[in-house]
């Protein structure tokens, strides 16, 4: 096992190294540089832009600027933002944990609900119940996620009045304890976190539904029934415990397609998350945001893939262990 | 398979129940806000810095007018009032100025202000060519003080913007402690100004928040607090003016605002603006331009002026919501608009076009109509525009038509506007034929806008490579006629010049279109170039609530 665990890692780092070369080199070649995006509309001469150039040491060939970034990233300086003029660790620490909040609770409920409906669902194979549900959870899935977001804020926000437009607090609030700033931060996770669960629920149903009529149909399920197990012991215990499989990898993938795949949300709601942050140095040619965003991604995927080889063989032991 | 008993079906109703019970209670919970003493700005845009010289969002400039003074601010109708100095005497033909200074103004760590924080400013920008700003003080020759509580800005040129408008004054004791090395990269984290605002906070991407500053020396402002927050979308920014979220949202997309003027509560106005928007043609003639070199012949820039119609455009592209275009100076200049006299027009007469295109040799045509040089090239143009902006994008194709219906075939393709930016701006070889783009004046005054096309801002401002040496010549002495009638005879001669030779099709003004909750607040004042986000501060300082 150790010797396993030992390879994965080794793995683990040279797709970070891999990672880390290719997200420097990409934006790099990307075309706009961020001194033309400043000197734009500021009356800056050819002076002016040349120290600007010098300042961020864009003026020097791609191959140093690269090793001056590894070199500053070990000693965990991220670099310097040029929009913000700021260092970049807080700026995306900061945005970090505001995701982290929103998709935290926004996939544990999408896994929790997605497979609670899922076996609902299988064991009410053929029904209208399992048609309705299957049917309802793709309608969700194909719709684009902005567009649920502006139905929900219009419904939820504008009309009934029940709920905030958007951003994590509101911008003029007095809270008398933190109790009532917490109640505000969940008041408006609200809108968000249905967005994500609506759109995103119908792959853990759909995952946790046919692999449980895999399950289903196999002889130990008839015979712990022959034993006479109750139907609930029968399904949960033998039927959910081994469809869970597909389940584990689903999850991985999703945790980490969320840290970065919450753009759509987080802009429709005003989230001051790592989507937004992106987004808004992507236009504005951030490189050093953006390279500290994408590495975090590329960390959390890495991760996350190497959680689930791990799960996978404590899940199941005929997991190879080569 | 599993059946709902009893038990399980109260025990799902439970948690359903508990679940709805827990979203209602969350939903009336909504915390006390201060409506009515804080005054809420929405917008698509958040700041990007908190150093007054070296950020470059809008919002950022509204923050450092609220929590900086400077010397003389604008009123609502644009003309100069005091504002740190009382009084200011130019001497020496528009040479020298001389400030006296408001006595007993403290900063807002309690520290009294003084004629050296101003010395310390000017010269503090000039001598580190600081920023944005930088470029105006080339010619500031001496910045002194004289007594206690005055101060002389004597320059080389006669300056025809007064320099007290330009920056912000900084505290010396605070800003002294940077090395200039450091000075591109201060992030001036907490800034304190003599302002009427204190700055509280800027939670990045999301709001900004300056509270009122009670000691400053000028009229309490009645709101207690201003907040500028930003919003992911147009649509959300309304939604929210709609539901009372906010109080203003200071640019509304001409598409939405339509729609506004039913909203109850809601106020919408449209201001004239110092912006416009063009069609640019690549006129470089260096040897590494890839642009497409037929562009270089006046006739065809001014055939491609003639087969579209400004009005069309604004009807159709901007909804109305502007005026047709004709040079660089939008009216809000007033009497330094340009109107060309009805020989010079170049607008909306497709006859004209084929006349200038046939007389200049472009009448053999190939496949579908298009016309062809002497030398046999088609004319046909790639066209550059910014994706966002949606009126830009609805401008390129009117214009795509009715450059076809002169024979002219022009490709559309488009980009963000940073990737506009490297491909038109690319001094190296600009590889592009024409582009559409706008432009907002920094400063309330002829030279930011006139100055784009001169040969110095190759690049910096100048966005087609186009120069002429009269222009040139014409730019600098307007910049230091002080006269007013003297300056607008040769603002005009400029503005003529460049519109005949057609490196831009300036294609509208547009109005700043600005809605604002009418429940909350009251007394907004229209003004030139926008109620707020704007070069005055008075409807901030103004307002009073409902």
């Amino acid at each position: 096992m150790a010797q396993y665990v030992g390879r994965k890692l080794g793995y683990l780092v040279l797709t970070l190294a891999a990672v880390l070369a290719t997200n420097f080199t990409l934006f790099h070649l990307m075309p706009g540089d961020p001194v033309t995006h400043i000197a734009r509309g500021q009356h800056l001469d050819a002076d002016a832009i040349a120290r600007l150039r010098s300042f961020y040491g864009l003026d020097m060939p791609l191959p140093s600027q690269f090793i001056t970034y590894v070199a500053h990233l070990f000693r965990g300086d991220f670099g310097w933002s040029y929009t913000y003029q700021t260092s970049v660790g807080p700026i995306v620490a900061k945005a970090l944990g505001n995701t982290l909040i929103l998709v935290t609770i926004s996939t544990l409920l999408v896994i929790v609900l997605g497979v609670g409906i899922g076996v609902f669902a299988a064991s009410r194979r053929g029904t209208r119940t399992d048609g309705g549900l299957v049917i309802g959870s793709l309608v969700f899935w194909s719709l684009p996620t902005f567009w649920v977001g502006m139905l929900l804020i219009f419904v939820f926000a504008v009309t009934l009045g029940w709920l905030p437009i958007a951003g994590m607090f509101t911008a003029d609030a007095v809270y008398p304890t933190v109790f009532t700033k917490i109640a505000d931060l969940a008041r408006h996770l609200i809108l968000p976190t249905m967005a994500m669960v609506l759109v995103d629920i119908a792959q853990f149903v759909l995952i946790s539904r046919s692999s449980l009529l895999a399950v289903l149909s196999e002889d130990y399920m008839t015979t712990a029934r022959a034993k006479g197990l109750s139907p609930r012991r029968v399904l949960w215990r033998h039927g959910v415990r081994n469809a869970l499989l597909p389940v584990v990898t689903a999850t991985s993938l999703y945790a980490s397609a969320t840290v970065g795949g919450t753009i759509q949300v987080e802009t429709v709601f005003s989230w001051p998350g790592m989507g937004q942050l992106i987004y808004l140095s992507v236009i504005r040619r951030d490189y050093p945001i953006m390279e500290a965003c994408f590495l975090i991604f590329a960390v959390v995927v890495v991760l996350a893939n190497f959680a689930s080889d791990i799960a996978y063989r404590l899940l199941d032991p005929r997991v190879r262990l080569t | 398979m599993t059946e709902l008993n009893r038990r399980g079906f109260f025990r799902t109703s439970a948690v359903v129940a508990a679940a709805l019970g827990g979203a209602a209670a969350l939903a009336s919970c909504a915390p006390k806000t201060a409506t009515r003493t804080v005054l809420r700005v929405g917008s698509t845009t958040d700041i990007d810095a908190l150093n007054p010289f070296t950020a470059f969002s809008t919002q950022a400039y509204d923050v450092f007018q609220l929590v900086y003074d400077k010397l003389m601010e604008y009123d609502a109708q644009l003309n100069l009032q005091p504002s740190l100095a009382t009084d200011v005497e130019v001497t020496e033909g528009g040479k020298v100025f001389t400030y006296t200074l408001r006595s007993a103004v403290k900063w807002q760590d309690g520290k009294d202000f003084s004629a050296d924080d101003v010395v310390f400013t000017y010269l503090l920008v000039r001598d580190n060519n600081y920023g944005t700003y930088g470029a105006y003080f080339k010619e500031l020759t001496e910045a002194t003080k004289v007594g206690d509580n005055q101060v002389r800005l004597v320059y080389s040129q006669p300056q025809t913007l007064d320099p007290a408008i330009i920056i912000p004054i900084v505290p010396k004791h605070l800003w002294e402690g940077v090395s200039k090395d450091d000075l591109p990269k201060y992030a001036n984290e907490k800034p304190i100004g003599t302002g009427p605002f204190t700055f509280v906070s800027w939670e990045k991407g999301s709001v900004a928040t300056v509270a009122r500053n009670d000691g400053w020396w000028g009229p309490k402002p009645a709101a207690e607090k201003v907040t500028w927050t930003k919003f992911g979308s147009d649509d959300v920014v309304i939604q929210a003016l709609r539901n009372g979220d906010i109080d203003i949202v200071a640019e509304v997309p001409p598409t939405i605002y339509t729609g506004l003027k039913d909203a109850s509560n809601v106020t919408s106005t449209a201001m004239d603006s110092f912006s416009f928007h063009m069609i640019g043609f690549n006129c470089s003639k260096e040897p590494a331009s890839k642009g497409n070199r037929l562009l270089l012949d006046q006739s065809v820039r001014q055939a491609l002026s003639c087969a579209v119609s400004r009005q069309q455009l604004v009807e159709l592209a901007l909804s109305g919501y502007g005026e047709p275009g004709a040079d660089l100076l939008p009216p809000t200049f007033g009497d330094f608009h340009y109107t060309p006299g009805p020989d010079a027009v170049l607008d909306n007469n497709p006859g004209k076009a084929n006349d200038l295109l046939d007389k200049a040799g472009y009448t053999e045509r190939g496949d579908d109509g298009i016309r062809k040089s002497k030398a046999g090239a088609l004319l046909e143009f790639r066209i550059l525009a910014i994706a966002d902006t949606a009126v830009d994008v609805k401008a390129a194709e009117l214009f795509i038509t009715a450059a076809k219906a002169v024979g002219i075939n022009l490709k559309l393709s488009t980009t963000d506007a940073d990737g506009m930016g490297a491909t038109v701006f690319n001094t190296e070889g600009p590889d592009w034929d024409i582009m559409v783009w706008g432009w907002d004046s920094a400063f309330y005054d002829p030279s930011y806008l006139l100055g784009i096309p001169t040969t110095d801002q190759i690049g910096g401002n100048n966005d087609t490579f186009w120069t002429d040496a009269r222009y040139d010549e014409l730019y600098a002495q307007q910049k230091t006629t002080v006269d007013k009638d003297a300056r607008i005879k040769i603002v005009q001669e400029m503005q003529a010049l460049h519109y005949a030779a057609c490196p831009y099709i300036v294609m509208w003004y547009q109005k700043k279109l600005t809605g604002n909750r009418s429940d909350t607040w009251t007394g907004w004042q229209p003004i030139n170039g926008g109620m707020i986000l704007n070069f005055p501060r008075v409807n901030y300082l103004d307002v009073k609530p409902a």
